[in-house]
């Protein structure tokens, strides 16, 4: 009983919290603050998972989410010099467009859900183990179980991987292409001041 | 009041109409931001809605499995892949061209 009331008063408190600060994400102006609303979000979201009684699946969501995606992100916004050129700021066409679009979706699908026989009461008390579930399906050669999407989904990982490295590292002067020698000259010119050093510009000038 | 409290606990609907809600902030985001960090931000928003959509409906029409908790971590892998490579791009092109408005992206070509 007591539990049951704990339970219902945690959902709405952390609904609320996390519509605010998912309007904190899209709505700021500084970016990095963007970010740290953006890890409230996530974090709420884990709370959520318990909530649902999938606790392996909060714990991913921590060390995957607010442990890595958010940190990744506020990296490139400090890297980008987002934070400080503040130029983020909607011209008030698009923010009206942006607004009747979003007002419309949400609107029209949750009109939808109120006429439909969704209206199942309360969640369906489970003592099981999903974290020892989750860990059998994943590993489960069989008909149901889960053994390729989970292999192929670590060769999508390390694809990811590779492919981040070779976009963002710095290109190779054009005498010597695939070597690390570009990487090399960008640091010794580093040492110059920025009228000495010599143009890495890949382009031929016309 | 504790009773009310506990008979009025969250169905179904209440947990889809959060994710719906939470779904609509990301769409406002992704079409009123113009820097493109901020655009990966609310697609974030919106790949985590998804996701929970998948682990409430789990938890309350098929109880005895866990396909859309499983479901749910491969949209996690994913979005962290998709992650990666959108912010190495950004900084390739911030590296290029010294801003990420994509009001300005309009040509592939540097």
């Amino acid at each position: 009983m007591i539990e049951q009331a704990m339970a219902t008063i945690l959902f709405y408190g952390f609904a609320a919290a996390a519509v605010v600060l998912a309007l904190a994400v899209t709505i700021s102006r500084n970016l990095l603050r963007a970010a740290v609303c953006l890890m409230g979000v996530l974090s709420i979201q884990a709370a959520f998972y318990i909530l649902l009684a999938a606790d392996f699946l909060a714990g991913v969501q921590v060390l995957v989410y607010v442990g890595g995606i958010v940190v990744v992100i506020a990296f490139v916004v400090t890297l980008t010099r987002s934070s400080q050129l503040l130029m983020d700021h909607p011209s008030p066409l698009r923010m009206l467009l942006a607004i009747a679009v979003a007002a419309g979706f949400a609107g029209v699908s949750i009109a939808a859900l109120w006429m439909s026989a969704l209206h199942q009461p309360g969640m369906a008390h489970s003592t099981m183990d999903s974290t020892r579930a989750i860990g059998l399906a994943l590993l489960d050669t069989g008909g149901s179980g889960y053994v390729l999407p989970f292999e192929v989904i670590s060769v999508l990982l390390l694809a990811a991987m590779i492919g981040g490295i070779g976009i963002a590292r710095k290109t190779p002067p054009p005498d010597q292409p695939f070597t690390s020698g570009g990487d090399r000259s960008g640091e010794a010119d580093a040492a110059l001041p920025k009228s000495q050093r010599p143009s890495r510009d890949r382009r031929a000038p016309q | 009041m504790i009773q009310y409290l506990a008979s009025h606990g969250p169905g179904l609907i209440h947990w889809l109409i959060l994710s719906n809600v939470l779904f609509a902030i990301g769409i406002y985001g992704l079409l009123s931001r113009r820097n493109a960090i901020g655009i990966l931000m609310a697609v974030e928003l919106m790949l985590n809605s998804a996701a929970m959509n998948a682990v409430v409906f789990n938890r309350f029409l098929a109880p005895k499995s866990v396909d859309g908790e499983i479901l749910a971590l491969f949209v996690i892998a994913v979005a962290a892949a998709e992650a990666v490579v959108g912010l190495a791009i950004f900084v390739a092109l911030f590296r290029d061209r010294s801003s990420i408005d994509v009001n300005r992206m309009d040509s592939m070509k540097g």
